[in-house]
């Protein structure tokens, strides 16, 4: 496994709290994601897996604590600026844009990168024309990485697609700003076991090709224990446990807390 | 406004008397605002119209009944009551009905829709007020007697005793009902999260209703008590009363109970220290409480009492 | 042509006689492409677009032309042109207000102010006179007319981005009764405030003569307002390109994306607080620009023309004409100016003058007393609740927001559904091409 062990920190959580009045969701968190590897958060329903990606990604600001990504705070930065930095997101009940095309999505996606000051804009200016042409090619091989199905499909509204296709799509508009760290939030979440089964695998493309790091919430064990390096599992907003999946698999914890209740709960 | 003090201290004491009367009006009528929002998330432009119906009809009805001067002992306590049931009938149904004509229909379409329906329907409430009644004022049957208790060089109006006091029992009432009732609870959790109530056998559309009958009794309530305060029924005093208020729901925190009533007093008081103090002051207070609504959504949009709450992501 | 010689020869020997020549005539013109085409092919699209778009074109000579068969006193060319231009002014409010509403999907309830904020500059600046905190007049160095639509556009926009930077950063509904408020606190401010001559009004110098190169043009002359309407055309026609430009650039689709969902447009690098001063900005600033050509074109301005209904009208003109959609936002705005000047003042004064009505034994007596124009707003109110309820996308929908409005909250499930019948509606009422023409501005 690939930089289970070595590598440089991308991503740093430091005692990490989020609380919501009386209501603690994320409590005192400490994380460490290394380049280049795919991170699972795992945990029951409401253990604060969410809330994190939203601590990191800026629609949350934590009560406490410090989040530190390539070497400097992103801690109180806005969505687009932790964007900017190079964090991109997928949500877990897709939010797409589904009355704009499936290539004003990908291009949405871009958004960074095209000028969108009114004077390059109403006059068209080359600097404008440029990457506004450059921003269309790169959506339309973003698209082509999922095959040809969305780049055939590129003109029409991104409400008429399959519920798999919308979570390629929301991939697609995520990569658009060219991120270092890809937050996905239950990537296969909704779909068969062929769906998921392709999933696993353009997930793993998704790392090598774009030389991506992947931190990854997801419930369905059989994906995070095939993909992930490592896992980091959460309950009650507390971390209760971390490790390669082998361990996690055998942890007593880990077990009682996560599989123990879903029986109870059953 | 009305000051009657004649000296530098005692017009101020005087200005803070009628601020706190005109206050609670705004504190009812806010609350209106803020238990609407706090349900559906929506800013009800037509809650001040609601209001003014309630000065409307208990207008007509007075003169119908050709009351035209003050009345004493037990009429003046059965009339007050009737007309205060009778405001609160009639608002309370109206809000009802907006709900389910206008809202309602609009429930999942998006945001934008429903504020305009509200617009919409603030529009059409004040121009068949306007068809009904005119468009000058009309002076409103003062039937409650003049007079109160004289402190030194501050009177304070029996009117306005009256006013604060059953405001405060409604205040408290309504309190009890949030809190303790079954109704009250429904409301708390079809607030918090409407699906997640439904799911819990709390009917929606029957708590919403409820929401909207409360807001409108308590404007329709407050409809008597300002006729009462300022005697003259105007077909567009909705419009700016409605502005006040809601700038004293999102002082006290919109969608917070208690906030709605402190956000009344003070704009209340704030704006009659404005109108007496500052030039032009009648209009110039408007500005003023215009300038605390930005300057209150700039600093603190949560108000002075509200408290942070999650996005739903 | 589908008429053979033994057609002809037929009809030359008996022409009256020939039997179901009719019908001929009514095959060789349903074999031609002309009447193949269902009647919504010519009245969608570009079509209708160039056929509106010369009329208004050649508006001041068709008035002008018309007085040789119509009566002058009911129909004074003049008049209506002056009539044209106030309803121009609205076009430009409306377009104004569609980048607001429309696009970015902000709810701004106080527009006027805007309106009232460009009157206001083109009188100062024209005029060259200002008061000081005493009311006493100064001197200040005039403008000319040219100069001042621009300064008014950038001061309206200035303030607008002033009152929009506390409230664009919390929900859109804030905006709404924040902006309400400015609408309602501008005209106040206006009159109790020395500086802007309050509640005396103010003149506004008339437009200027100007030399060019084919003789004089006087934009100001009252007799003939022909080359002011045109003014007023092209700075309509610089409005609606300019809009179509930012309506198709990472601007406009920036716009969108928060309008769908602003949490994933700023998970997407969208600056939210920044995208929406722009599209608040802008929008103010057209409203400036409309407010120039108001303060000119009436000469006479005061805080008192400037109420809550003008916002109201304009909000009521693109929910009428389709939000979001640039010919839906002009046919509203013609529309409702069309019913305010004219249908609702011809129909009181119809049943004011109706002899029959006239008598008391008559049951619809009471009609007589019935002044529309008290009513109008009731009206325009109706208008826009039954519009936003029934029929959201408007008379002329952009494509777009039909969709959203009609479909979000749904499942995707359904939506898609939706998407589909739409699609097909829209492949049976017309050619393609119909649809391209109208495109998604």
């Amino acid at each position: 496994m690939a930089g289970t062990s070595k590598g440089e920190v991308l991503l740093q959580l430091k005692n990490v709290t989020k609380s919501f009045g009386g209501l603690t969701a994320v409590d005192s968190i400490n994380l460490e994601i290394r380049k280049g590897e795919i991170f699972s958060i795992i945990g029951p329903n409401g253990a604060g897996k969410t809330t994190v990606f939203n601590l990191i990604t800026g629609i949350y600001q934590p009560t406490s604590g410090e989040i530190i990504f390539n070497g400097s705070s992103i801690k109180n930065l806005s969505p687009d600026r932790v964007l900017r930095r190079g964090i991109a997101r997928t949500f877990q009940n897709i939010r797409l844009f589904n009355n704009m095309t499936i290539m004003e999505n990908a291009m949405v996606g871009q958004h960074p990168f095209i000028p969108s000051d009114l004077f390059s804009v109403t006059f068209r200016l080359p600097n404008y024309r440029a990457a506004e042409k450059k921003a269309h090619n790169r959506a339309l091989e973003l698209l082509a990485f999922f095959g040809s199905e969305l780049v055939m499909r590129k003109e029409e509204y991104a409400v008429n697609l399959a519920y798999a296709v919308r979570r390629r799509l929301e991939i697609v508009r995520a990569l658009g700003s060219r991120p270092k760290l890809l937050l996905l939030d239950e990537p296969t979440a909704g779909m068969n076991d062929a769906e998921t089964a392709d999933a696993i695998k353009y997930i793993q493309r998704l790392r090598q090709e774009f030389d991506l790091t992947i931190l990854l919430i997801e419930h369905k064990l059989q994906v995070t224990m095939g993909i992930s390096d490592r896992i980091a599992v959460l309950d009650y907003g507390k971390k209760i446990a971390e490790g390669i999946p082998a361990d996690i698999q055998h942890n007593d914890l880990v077990i009682e807390a996560y599989l123990g209740r879903k029986v109870e709960g059953a | 406004m009305f000051v009657l003090a004649s000296t530098t201290s005692g017009i101020f004491i005087q200005t803070m008397v009628n601020g706190i009367t005109l206050g609670a009006v705004y504190a009812l009528v806010a609350l209106g605002y803020t238990i609407v929002y706090g349900i559906v998330e929506l800013i009800n432009f037509a809650h001040g119209d609601v209001f003014m119906w309630s000065t409307a009809i208990t207008l007509v009805v007075l003169n119908s009944m050709h009351v035209s001067t003050a009345v004493y002992g037990f009429a003046l306590i059965g009339l007050l009551l009737l007309m205060i049931v009778i405001g609160a009938v009639v608002s309370g149904t109206l809000n009802v009905a907006i709900e389910r004509l206008a809202y309602r229909p609009l429930r999942k379409a998006p945001r934008l829709a429903p504020l305009i329906a509200a617009i919409g329907v603030s529009f059409i409430l004040e121009n068949i007020a306007e068809l009904w009644l005119g468009a000058s004022g009309i002076s409103y049957p003062d039937f409650f007697p003049n007079g109160g208790i004289v402190l030194g060089d501050v009177t304070i109006q029996y009117i306005d005793l009256v006013v604060v006091v059953l405001t405060v029992v409604l205040m408290y009432g309504l309190n009890v009902l949030v809190k303790s009732t079954k109704m009250g609870k429904a409301m708390r959790a079809t607030a918090q999260d409407p699906e997640a109530a439904a799911l819990m056998g709390v009917d929606i559309n029957q708590t919403i209703s409820f929401a909207f009958l409360v807001g409108g009794v308590l404007a329709g309530v407050a409809g008597v008590f300002y006729s009462l305060v300022i005697p003259v029924y105007a077909y567009n005093v909705g419009f700016e009363l409605g502005l006040i208020a809601f700038t004293a729901a999102v002082l006290g925190g919109i969608g917070n109970i208690t906030g709605a009533m402190a956000g009344g007093f003070l704009i209340g008081i704030i704006k009659a220290l404005a109108t007496n103090y500052l030039p032009n002051g009648s209009d110039l207070s408007d500005a003023v409480v215009f300038a605390i609504l930005v300057l209150v959504l700039a600093l603190r949009p949560s108000g002075l009492l509200g408290q942070q709450v999650p996005d739903k992501v | 042509m589908s008429a053979s010689p033994s057609h002809f020869q037929q009809k030359m020997q008996n022409p009256l006689k020939s039997l179901g020549i009719r019908k001929k005539i009514g095959d060789f013109l349903n074999n031609t492409k002309f009447l193949n085409r269902s009647l919504s092919w010519y009245v969608t699209g570009w079509r209708v677009g160039v056929f509106w778009g010369l009329i208004a074109l050649f508006l001041p000579q068709l008035l002008n032309f018309s007085t040789n068969f119509l009566d002058q006193t009911y129909f004074a060319p003049n008049i209506l042109l002056l009539d044209a231009i106030l309803c121009g002014i609205y076009v430009m409010l409306a377009l104004g207000l569609n980048i607001v509403v429309g696009y970015a999907g902000l709810l701004d309830l106080g527009y006027v102010a805007f309106f009232v904020i460009g009157s206001y500059t083109v009188a100062f600046a024209t005029s060259g006179i200002i008061r000081n905190i005493h009311s006493q007049v100064v001197n200040i160095p005039a403008l000319t007319f040219w100069e001042a639509i621009p300064l008014a556009a950038l001061i309206a926009g200035f303030m607008g981005v002033l009152l929009g930077a506390p409230t664009l950063r919390l929900r859109g509904d804030y905006l709404a009764i924040v902006t309400l408020g400015f609408g309602e606190i501008v005209p106040i401010v206006i009159k109790d405030v020395p500086f802007f001559y309050g509640a005396l009004g103010f003149q506004v110098p008339p437009a200027p003569v100007v030399n060019t190169p084919f003789g004089q043009v006087d934009f100001g002359n009252p007799l003939d307002f022909s080359a002011f309407y045109y003014l007023t055309l092209a700075v309509i026609i610089l409005i609606v390109m300019f809009n179509i430009l930012l309506r198709n650039s990472s601007i406009g689709r920036a716009w969108i994306a928060i309008r769908e969902d602003e949490l994933a447009a700023s998970a997407s690098g969208v600056n939210l607080v920044r995208i929406k001063l722009m599209a608040f900005g802008l929008g103010a600033a057209i409203g400036g620009i409309g407010g120039v050509f108001n303060g000119v074109m009436t000469s006479s301005i005061s805080y008192d023309q400037f109420s809550f209904q003008v916002s109201i009208s304009v909000l009521i003109m693109i929910v009428l004409g389709g939000i979001g959609s640039i010919p839906g936002v002009i046919v509203g705005a013609i529309l409702l100016r069309f019913i305010d000047v004219y249908v609702i003042s011809t129909i009181s004064n119809m049943l004011q003058t109706n002899t029959a009505l006239a008598n008391p034994s008559n049951p619809f007596h009471f009609l007589v007393s019935f002044n529309l124009n008290t009513t109008k707003f009731l009206i325009f109110g109706l208008v826009l609740l039954l519009m936003i309820i029934l029929r959201p996308q408007g008379i002329i929908p952009n494509k777009r927001r039909q969709l959203e409005l009609k479909g979000v909250g749904l499942a995707p499930e359904e939506l898609s559904v939706i998407g589909e019948i739409e699609r097909e509606e829209e492949g049976s009422s017309a050619p393609p091409e119909s649809v391209e023409g109208l495109g998604d501005i």
